[in-house]
């Protein structure tokens, strides 16, 4: 078996984090928790319950501690890293179905999407007005033609994890990376996952946010 | 007329204080250097407002002179505050950076 990272961003996740950090165990090498400055105790229960804990001294956002995770790992010889929630949206065991695609070699990187069959128990607004604006956004301006373009569940090989640098410190990283393996002409797949949702998650104004950020950061270089 | 005196009276301040400010070593070099080349063109501006004048409505625009400067004095402040934001984005991301070299330092 490749060597696995898991890398959990997290932020005053201590209701889930434990959790999140034994069901996902059995299914890869390390789990890297990157608590992201919280305030509460993710980064003691996640080490207690099996993590190497990174920290970041100042709150930074969730693209950030990704790619500080990414750092981490590749740095320790990761052949594939999986991106994961630490607030127990997605089930841990769909994890082996996301790196089947790069275990067999057929794709360098494979996101996962609400919108291929699986349950998602999407809220109204989120599903038919929210996404399809965010999806025909991503298809027109940055070219990405895959069907859900904000989804936290992805997985990478060694190659693409290497390629891909996140800018975007917030959650714009989510249509970042997927434009960033389409540029690098990397082989994408997609593969249906759960998503079960605790709140509501990103609102339309963090949408709005989202595309100024991946503007600002196309400009800034 | 009165107007044009009064303008020229708040420009004349401003490049006082300027000097002042550059004396006292308040801003560097360049930083005079830009506000003196852009208060002596608003003193231009002031002096010639009736050139101005002609110059817009041969352009064709409705307004008059002082009108346009105030336009083009709204679109070089929409231009700053851009590069400003640009300036803070690069900033914003030299301190992640930063935030990542330090956690994975603190780690080894």
């Amino acid at each position: 078996m490749p060597k696995i990272f898991c890398v959990i961003p997290a932020w005053n996740e201590a209701a889930h984090i434990s959790l999140v950090v034994t069901e996902v165990k059995p299914f890869v090498s390390e789990i890297i928790v990157v608590d992201d400055c919280s305030q509460d105790q993710t980064a003691e229960l996640a080490k207690t319950a099996g993590a190497i804990v990174l920290r970041h001294p100042i709150n930074r956002g969730q693209g950030a501690a990704l790619q500080t995770g990414n750092d981490y790992a590749l740095e320790h010889g990761a052949e594939i890293i999986v991106h994961f929630d630490a607030d127990n949206q997605f089930l841990a065991s769909e994890i082996k179905e996301i790196i089947t695609p790069l275990i067999a070699d057929q794709a360098d990187i494979v996101f996962g999407s609400r919108f291929l069959g699986k349950k998602a128990n999407f809220p109204f607004v989120k599903k038919y007005f929210i996404m399809p604006l965010a999806r025909m956004f991503v298809r027109l301006f940055l070219g990405i033609k895959l069907s859900d373009p904000q989804n936290g569940f992805r997985a990478l090989n060694r190659k693409a994890a290497e390629i891909i640098r996140i800018s975007n410190r917030e959650m714009a990283h989510a249509s970042e990376i997927q434009a960033r393996a389409f540029k690098a002409k990397l082989r994408v797949a997609e593969v249906p996952v759960t998503v079960i949702y605790h709140d509501f998650g990103q609102k339309l104004t963090g949408g709005f946010k989202v595309i100024s950020d991946l503007l600002i950061n196309k400009i800034i270089k | 007329m009165l107007q044009q005196v009064i303008a020229l009276l708040i420009i004349v301040f401003f490049i006082f204080r300027l000097i002042i400010q550059r004396r006292t070593q308040q801003i560097n070099k360049k930083e005079f250097g830009l506000w003196l080349t852009f208060w002596l063109i608003a003193l231009l501006a002031i002096i010639s407002i009736k050139q101005i004048d002609q110059l817009v409505a041969r352009l064709g625009f409705s307004g008059n002179g002082i009108n346009f400067l105030i336009y083009l004095a709204v679109l070089a402040l929409l231009y700053l505050v851009f590069r400003l934001r640009l300036t803070l984005a690069k900033l914003d991301r030299q301190v992640t950076d930063l935030t990542r070299e330090v956690t994975l330092r603190l780690k080894k």
